[in-house]
């Protein structure tokens, strides 16, 4: 697996949290987002979306329900919970920290230690 | 091959998993309600419908999901199976216990009613199993099984006086 695919799938729960922190939304609309909002980064299989969905549903990150639209057509739109956000917040934390500290890394001067 | 419609790219995905009738449905749904919108999509941008269709199949990945989702579900399965199973068994023991004399008779069974164990365990076989069950055929089976013990407990006991 390459490196951009190993950071996707790492940060894929992260960004669904994120997404659906501002509100409800479902699989194909978070599908469109995610493109739109990181100019095609974070493209993957749309359908690879759901086994994360659900999973995030089974652990009570996400709450999901059935919703009817105007077009005749029936839409599951899922919704972050209290856990959700929780998990979202430790996970932002986190990410903040590793990209901090990575870039610390990777900017310092060959031969010099990085502080902290 | 392209598939020609929607409900063929459905039983390319279908073919991956072997889940039990209710999450298939609801997964399939909701894969064929996304399908939908990503035709209906391409159909507005130009694309005739078999071409929309193959768009929409390739962007998907049929077959990858089908073998992930199948991972992420089916686990949950056996679990319920196997909690559906032994809570009842683990319920109707402790009942036993707590009602009958270690002779078999329940000659004293009266004296259980005043104990707040015995209406705890009671009250926890007949409702957690409704309330706590994603699935709700294991639900009603353990519920089913524990309401028709304890009408025939009554009856018996009626029966008797």
């Amino acid at each position: 697996m390459s490196l951009q695919n190993q950071i996707r799938k790492g940060s894929t729960e992260t960004l669904i949290l994120s997404l659906l922190a501002e509100e409800p939304m479902y699989g194909y609309q978070i599908s469109q987002e995610l493109h739109q909002r990181s100019g095609g980064y974070f493209e993957m299989k749309e359908g690879l979306l759901y086994p994360t969905l659900h999973r995030m549903a089974q652990e009570e990150l996400l709450a999901s329900e059935w919703r009817e639209t105007g077009t005749a057509r029936r839409r599951k739109y899922y919704a972050i919970t209290d856990k959700g956000r929780r998990a979202l917040s430790e996970q932002t934390t986190e990410w903040r920290t590793f990209i901090q500290k990575l870039m610390r890394l990777l900017d310092a001067p060959e031969g010099a230690t990085p502080a902290g | 091959m392209p598939p020609t419609d929607i409900e063929q790219v459905l039983v390319s995905v279908r073919a991956q998993m072997d889940l039990d009738r209710e999450t298939e449905h609801e997964v399939l749904e909701e894969i064929r309600s996304h399908l939908e919108e990503v035709v209906a999509e391409a159909q507005a941008q130009g694309a005739d419908e078999a071409e929309a269709l193959v768009q929409a199949a390739a962007r998907f990945g049929v077959e990858e999901v089908g073998t992930t989702l199948q991972e992420v579900h089916a686990g949950w399965g056996t679990a319920d199976a196997v909690i559906a199973a032994g809570l009842p068994v683990i319920c109707a023991l402790v009942l036993r216990w707590l009602v009958f004399a270690p002779d078999g008779t329940a000659l004293g069974w009266p004296q259980v009613l005043v104990r707040p164990a015995f209406w705890t365990i009671a009250l926890a076989a007949l409702l957690v199993p409704l309330l706590k069950f994603e699935r709700w055929r294991y639900a009603l089976v353990s519920w089913g099984f524990f309401w028709i013990i304890t009408v025939i407990f009554a009856l018996g006991e009626a029966a008797r006086w």
